[in-house]
């Protein structure tokens, strides 16, 4: 009986490996081939296609190159950083009380401003309400076109909004008791135990402000304000076309591997990033995820 | 205390909850700031009238207004990766200096996002003065006409007089500029389309001289010399590594890069436009089963590249560079250009692509493609027109044809180009950083594809300019150029009223598919095949999309 429970336990683990492993080379494999096509030479990639492996002696990073010595590309990537950051802390300073508040059973019409939160998440106001309202406010040309219109997400809302309620009420009523006021203890009792939360919910805002490229496009005119993701566009955009563009087009990468090039370093700063939040990441939705 | 914490994390929430109101879909959810940073706008909205008011005394036109008239144009870029030109460029001031126009100039991006931005800003009315109609489709005219429907846009028949040069140099193609004139009223300029019949049909000329072949001149020529390109190892290396012809899909059906085939047998492209009496679509001519059938023999001898169903520009061009195939349709400058070029003369030193002619059919039909002539249109927003704009719209777009022609496709004589003893353009002598052609300057000459060039020869050759090839050879870009426009083309330019039917996608998948299956053998070519074909396509409402367009292109006064 032990043995057949222990040879059941082997096989299932051994399915569940089997499995693991392939659902890993079902992501690694497209990610491979994305290195591969940004670093392999002209020549071979027009001889052979792009092969599966590709000899260490026969490579070369001329997509990188060429991408990263544009002109424009440090300006592009410091409005991609800017957007980023602004982008985040504006979005947390918006949703951490947001979502305290609604965490707070006691405040006064919480059902109510729920239900308007909710009311957002189900009816999108769509472009041109928007468009009108960021032309309206003489936004355009300024990165705030891009930050305030998704400041606040509901669905990033209701994940801390669950972890703020997951967290125990004796410590907000023991330093209410102490004397704190509301903002006293979102300051110094729950934000010091929602690391977890704030890095989760942080890590998504700032993918998104991260990759952001529509908005720009519809409400920044100026070139100066380009971010990164809108440039890689332009530059393929460019190589795509070269037979139009009489002067300096390019000859010594393929289109593929410039868009595996800038598909890798538009992702390099989020996959460095993401190790380090990790660790706080699945805790940090988790908990927000499971009620007691 | 505590209620005070409430209320501030109540205003808190009013706020985040105001936000919320206005966020995208994909990250569930936004808001709108009720006191948002004001950030003026690089330009203050103030609105000048062009014309002066009159003055009792016997001045009748002052030549400035007393203040510059702002303009906002969009456009989109020659080279989208360059960027736009700076704040300080020398053009912004001459304009400002000689026409007394506050020019903003603003790169429109390509394809659906162009589209969708210039979209927004007409359904919330807010066009730019004067803007480029863009298109994801290429269906410019039909962007402009749905903006000319909504009464978004200005008509132009007023201003047109006031650009006399411009008029001359861009603006005198009748056809064009029928297809831009609605109900009697000229809305769109219609910029001329970018070198015109550009592409064409080339051979290995090493290869025919190796083998000792002479260039095809009809389809059964063609099929031998691509047989001997296929078998006889044209290149020399040893290997069976070769094909006679290569190419890709573009567009419905075969594509427009087979034309010149299908043009040996009279049905080039999907219209019928060289015969009006009978304009319909050109499968349904008797010849048209038989074009498949001669292409169908070049598949079945395998002496075309297998991979030409699935193949993509950017791969075709990679293997013509690499020595694949030898005979081919190519745009000129891709093919001639020397950036282009260089690749292959690296790998081919004593390699040369020379032009063909049509070949003719066995009917005596020849032509190489259909000439579509689709260009860029421009409009003037009706909000524009009644600021009083239009006028020094006028203004710029002359100048832009005459004063400023050379500062806007060029540069600054003497900095960025030179004229020649013979009146071409160069930049010999000229720092290569400065010079026109180089990267740096890029931004600088963003307007020229869109609203400066008219395809002159001087700005031809400047823009193509011969070279010596590694082994010493002159080549001449132009040369291809000349012998492809003279060429039997067929005129297709209705093809731009021509809107698509309601079931496009399902008639275009039907219609690409079943001639690709016919001429991949995976479905048997015989009369009874063809019929049902045919049958099928009129289930998908062809007949209707037949009359449809003819209609259309009598409407537009373009067949009787």
């Amino acid at each position: 009986m032990l043995q057949t429970r222990t040879r059941d336990a082997v096989i299932f683990q051994i399915g569940i490996a089997i499995f693991l492993t392939i659902l890993l080379l079902m992501i690694l494999i497209p990610f491979w081939r994305v290195i591969v096509t940004a670093v392999i030479p002209l020549d071979i990639y027009t001889k052979e296609g792009v092969p599966f492996f590709l000899s260490p002696t026969k490579w070369t990073s001329e997509a990188f190159r060429q991408l990263l010595t544009h002109s424009m590309f440090p300006r592009a990537a410091l409005n991609s950083v800017i957007i980023t950051v602004l982008g985040t802390a504006i979005s947390l300073f918006f949703t951490v009380p947001l979502a305290y508040g609604l965490s707070t059973r006691s405040m006064p019409g919480r059902k109510v401003i729920m239900t308007f939160v909710l009311l957002t998440y189900l009816f999108s106001p769509g472009l041109i309400p928007v468009y009108l309202l960021i032309t309206g406010m003489k936004l355009t040309n300024n990165y705030l076109a891009i930050i305030l219109p998704p400041a606040v997400s509901v669905y990033n809302t209701l994940v801390m909004m669950g972890f703020f309620e997951g967290l125990p009420e004796e410590l907000k009523e023991s330093a209410r008791l102490d004397g704190a006021n509301e903002l006293q203890v979102l300051l110094h009792i729950i934000l010091p135990l929602s690391k977890p939360i704030l890095l989760t919910i942080g890590l998504f805002y700032a993918v998104f402000f991260w990759n952001e490229f529509f908005t720009p496009i519809l409400y920044l005119n100026d070139s100066n304000l380009t971010p990164l993701p809108v440039l890689l566009r332009n530059i393929l955009i460019s190589a795509s076309f070269n037979e139009y563009v009489e002067y300096n087009a390019f000859s010594s990468s393929s289109l593929e591997s410039l868009k595996s090039a800038g598909v890798i370093i538009t992702m390099l700063p989020m996959f460095f990033i993401y190790p380090w939040i990790q660790r706080y990441f699945t805790k940090g939705t988790l908990v927000g995820g499971v009620k007691e | 205390m505590k209620k005070w914490s409430f209320v501030l994390i109540a205003a808190l929430l009013v706020l985040s909850q105001i936000l919320a109101a206005c966020a995208p879909v994909a990250t569930p959810t936004e808001q709108v700031a009720t006191e948002a940073p004001v950030v003026e706008p690089t330009k203050a909205p103030v609105v000048e009238p062009t014309k002066a008011p009159v003055e009792p005394t016997a001045v009748p036109e002052p030549t400035k207004p007393p203040a510059p008239v702002e303009i906002l144009l969009w456009a989109q870029a020659t080279v989208t990766e360059a960027g736009a030109p700076p704040d300080d460029w020398i053009a912004y001031k001459r304009i400002l200096d000689e026409l007394n126009i506050e020019l903003t100039y603003v790169i429109v991006p390509t394809g659906e996002d162009g589209e969708a931005k210039l979209n927004a800003a007409a359904a919330a009315n807010d066009l730019p003065d004067l803007f480029q109609a863009v298109s994801a489709s290429g269906d410019n005219r039909g962007a402009l006409k749905r903006l000319v429907d909504l009464g978004l846009v200005a008509p132009l028949d007023d201003l047109m007089p006031l650009m006399p040069e411009r008029v001359k140099l861009h603006y005198n193609d009748p056809l064009l500029i029928s297809l831009v004139t609605f109900n009697g009223q000229l809305y769109g300029l219609p910029e001329p389309p970018p070198l015109p019949k550009r592409e064409g049909f080339v051979i290995r000329k090493d290869w025919l001289d190796k083998l000792n072949l002479k260039v095809p001149t009809t389809p059964e020529e063609l099929l031998a010399v691509a047989k001997a390109f296929t078998e006889q190892d044209p290149d020399g290396n040893g290997k069976n590594d070769t094909y006679g012809l290569g190419g890709f899909l573009v567009g419905q059906g075969l594509g427009n890069r087979f034309d010149m085939l299908m043009g040996a047998y009279g049905v080039p492209g999907i219209w019928n436009f060289s015969d009006p009496a009978n304009f319909g679509l050109n499968v349904r001519n008797s010849k048209y089963p038989e074009a498949l059938a001669f292409f169908k023999s070049l598949v079945d001898a395998k002496v075309i590249d297998p991979d030409w169903p699935t193949l993509k520009r950017d791969e075709f061009r990679a293997r013509w560079k690499q020595g694949l195939f030898g005979i081919m349709w190519e745009d000129f400058a891709a093919l001639s250009n020397k950036s282009n070029y260089t690749p292959f003369d690296e790998n081919f030193p004593n390699g040369e692509w020379i032009p063909v002619a049509a070949p003719v059919g066995p009917h005596g039909d020849a032509s190489y493609g259909v000439y579509t002539g689709r260009g860029q249109i421009f409009a003037i927003s009706q909000k524009a027109a009644d600021a009083g704009k239009g006028e020094a719209i006028a203004r710029l777009l002359e100048w832009m044809a005459t004063d400023g022609y050379y500062l806007l496709g060029f540069g600054e004589e003497g900095v960025n180009y030179i004229i020649d003893a013979n009146g071409n353009i160069s930049t010999e002598g000229l720092d290569p950083a400065q010079a026109y052609t180089s990267q740096e300057r890029q931004p600088f000459t963003q307007m020229r594809n869109q609203l400066v060039f008219y395809n002159s020869p001087q700005e031809i050759t400047a823009r193509y300019p011969t070279y010596n090839t590694s082994n010493g050879r002159l080549m001449e870009p132009m040369k291809f150029l000349e012998f492809f426009q003279a060429q039997p083309w067929v005129d297709g330019r209705g093809i731009q009223v021509i809107l698509p039917p309601a079931n496009a996608a399902d008639f275009d998948r039907f219609y690409s598919e079943g001639i690709l299956q016919f001429v991949l053998g995976q479905k048997t070519l015989n009369e009874t095949t063809w019929a049902e074909y045919l049958a099928g396509l009129d289930a998908l409402g062809a007949a209707d999309y037949e009359a449809t367009a003819k209609q259309n292109l009598i409407d537009a006064g373009l067949i009787e």
